[in-house]
């Protein structure tokens, strides 16, 4: 109808006008995500011990962030349990090391515990929305760690677990695996963000209703999701579990940790393919600069930053910064379209924060 | 259109529709749907044509949107049974159904606010059709969006959107689907007239495709100037079917929508269907 001009004007007008470009934002994401890992990546080329200490512990919490985003910021499923997926791995992996099997079956065991106990643990969950959603996963990490500490699984009294030292140089190999892990959430959070099956994420998120009626089998992505979100977790588990060599339930199924995966992904950005990377490594760096500054404030100061950035910036980090560069003025100078970037981000503050 | 009326110059809203003898696509068996003590369908029963359009009018509350509910699959009746191309789909997910061939629009409009415009149709495309791939359910995404007149806005996400756009935007959503059945939520409630006219001409030329659609409209004049038929609503039950003039003057109907009183005082029956057919005629 709207076309009738153009049909009678030549028959070629048939083929569609110009079709507004698709955005290119994923692969600069990418492309600025590779780049930040490929940075990181560089830490043990220092040789600084302590250090590498750290920043093995940002990237383990990148991998977690990530990987908690395909079910909380892709499917917007709140889970706030996702912690007892990194115990289950720490804890496979060690009994399996304690057994004397190779560590990379103890890593595969662990994931397969971890993803079958998420199916399981997904069929009647997620049938639940939003807050009874959350305290139910938080219920069950919590169940999990009592029950770990006193069936004492890891044989030392109250859950302990003491692992053989992996030995002396092995350290950086604990780095780069983890590191590994962070490019390969990266590259499915990219594919996440293209493919039919984020999208079906997406929508669930956005809205449950429209999804199904639109023939998106709404409750098996939910639970796709939520395995494919405890599947890289559990392997963190093992990683941290042989790279710490010991540890109790009360490290690897703290509730602190399931909360840092929520917090580190909508301080970047949740749903975004750069906000978990963001997100780790801003906060954790900062976290660890207070902890070794003497300061006794870097709780107080970093929730109080939380505070500030959940009500100023609900969206994230990254969300703002799409919004300063995406698409200036046409015809605007250099200067002009930093200043409309500005103006830009203003609003948009305005429009999402208080 | 009604006998008294009857100018039979364009009065069927588009060719090949309406046909007496068409097999139905989706009868409607004694339907009741309970919410605890409210009744919100009633025993309510009719059949809707392979090509039609029907539309489905009623003062608030008498259990339009729940019908429409009911059909889609985002409830399942109380009693009774909802047959589709012969089969009973009373117990299918909503999901399912969509796969049948049924979509509809939302009365309050659900857009993804995450996507933009384009990517929302795309998701229809998705998974209301198989075996796309992203290139093929972008194509689709933007002929649709031709069609419904949205193409511009492509890049817009779901929240940018004025109410005219966000119902177009349902419409697109559900189109790209592919449906058999299409069920039209009030999506020319809150449009200024024009738009509204532009509503109805797309209606018409969606439902020139083989699209058979069930309109339901607060907006009486112009569910009066699409429809085939019109069922009238009223606490759930069905008070009146019957082709749009003839409706309007049924006195049930003109009960249920002014009141008793109006109803008694009314001398000259015809009234309201001349009046639909001078909306007829300015549309025209």
């Amino acid at each position: 109808m709207a076309t009738g001009a153009d049909t009678q004007a030549s028959p070629i007008a048939e083929a569609p006008s110009p079709a507004p470009k698709e955005s290119r934002g994923w692969l600069w994401s990418l492309l600025i995500g590779l780049l930040i890992l490929g940075l990181i990546s560089t830490v043990p080329l220092l040789g600084d011990a302590s250090a590498l200490h750290t920043w093995t512990l940002i990237v383990m919490f990148i991998v977690l962030a990530q990987s908690w985003n395909f079910i909380g910021g892709f499917a917007g499923y709140a889970a706030f349990g996702n912690v007892a997926f990194f115990g289950i791995g720490a804890y496979t992996t060690g009994l399996m090391l304690l057994a004397h099997h190779p560590f990379w079956s103890g890593l595969v065991l662990g994931a397969l515990v971890a993803g079958l106990f998420a199916f399981l643990l997904g069929l009647p969950v997620l049938r639940l929305k939003g807050h009874y959603f959350a305290i139910a996963t938080l219920g069950i990490a919590e169940a999990l760690g009592e029950f770990t500490t006193v069936r004492n699984i890891g044989g030392g009294g109250g859950g302990l677990m003491s692992l053989p030292l992996p030995g002396l140089d092995s350290y950086v190999y604990f780095f780069y695996a983890f590191m590994g892990l962070a490019v390969i959430c990266l590259l499915v959070t990219v594919w996440l963000t293209r493919s039919r099956f984020g999208y079906a994420l997406v929508a669930i998120r956005e809205s449950e209703r429209a999804a199904e009626a639109l023939g998106i089998a709404t409750y098996r992505y939910k639970v796709i999701a939520f395995v494919m979100s405890a599947l890289p977790t559990a392997i963190a588990g093992g990683l941290y579990a042989y790279w710490s060599t010991g540890f109790d339930p009360s490290t690897v199924f703290d509730v602190g940790i399931s909360v840092e995966m929520v917090l580190l992904c909508f301080l970047g950005g949740a749903g975004t393919i750069l906000g978990p990377i963001v997100g780790a490594v801003a906060f954790e760096l900062a976290s660890f600069q207070l902890q070794t500054s003497g300061l006794n404030l870097h709780n107080t100061l970093l929730g109080l930053a939380i505070a500030i950035v959940t009500i100023f910036l609900p969206q994230g980090v990254i969300r703002v910064a799409q919004e300063f560069v995406s698409r200036p003025g046409a015809g605007s100078g250099r200067a002009n379209s930093f200043m409309e970037g500005m103006r830009r981000v203003r609003r948009f503050i305005a429009a999402n924060g208080i | 259109m009604s006998d008294a009326l009857s100018q039979p110059t364009e009065s069927s809203p588009s060719p090949g529709a309406a046909r007496e003898d068409g097999a139905p696509l989706l009868q409607l068996v004694n339907v009741t749907r309970r919410f605890g003590g409210l009744i919100a369908v009633d025993n309510l029963s009719f059949s809707l044509r392979k090509g039609e359009i029907l539309g489905v009018i009623g003062p608030n509350g008498a259990g339009k949107s729940t019908m429409v509910d009911l059909i889609a699959g985002a409830g399942s009746p109380t009693a009774g049974k909802i047959i589709y191309q012969g089969r009973d789909i009373s117990r299918l997910p909503p999901n399912r159904r969509a796969h049948l061939g049924i979509a509809r629009t939302f009365q309050t409009t659900l857009p993804f606010t995450g996507l933009d415009v384009r990517e929302n149709v795309m998701v229809g495309a998705f998974f209301g059709q198989r075996g796309l791939n992203r290139a093929g359910a972008l194509r689709i995404a933007d002929e649709v969006l031709e069609r419904v007149n949205l193409r511009h806005k492509a890049t817009f996400k779901g929240d940018q959107l004025t109410v005219a756009d966000r119902k177009r935007l349902e419409m697109a959503r559900a189109l790209a689907t592919n449906p058999r059945l299409l069920l039209l939520d009030e999506v020319m409630a809150g449009l200024t007239q024009s738009e509204v006219m532009q509503a109805v001409e797309l209606i018409r030329q969606i439902n020139s495709t083989g699209v058979t659609v069930l309109v339901i409209e607060h907006v009486v004049r112009a569910i009066m100037s699409v429809s085939n038929r019109v069922l009238v609503l009223h606490h759930g039950r069905k008070i009146a079917e019957d082709e749009p003039g003839q409706v309007l003057s049924d006195p049930k109907v003109i009960e249920a929508y002014l009141g008793e009183r109006y109803a008694r005082r009314r001398s000259q029956p015809d009234n309201s269907a001349a009046a639909a057919r001078n909306d007829d005629a300015e549309q025209r």
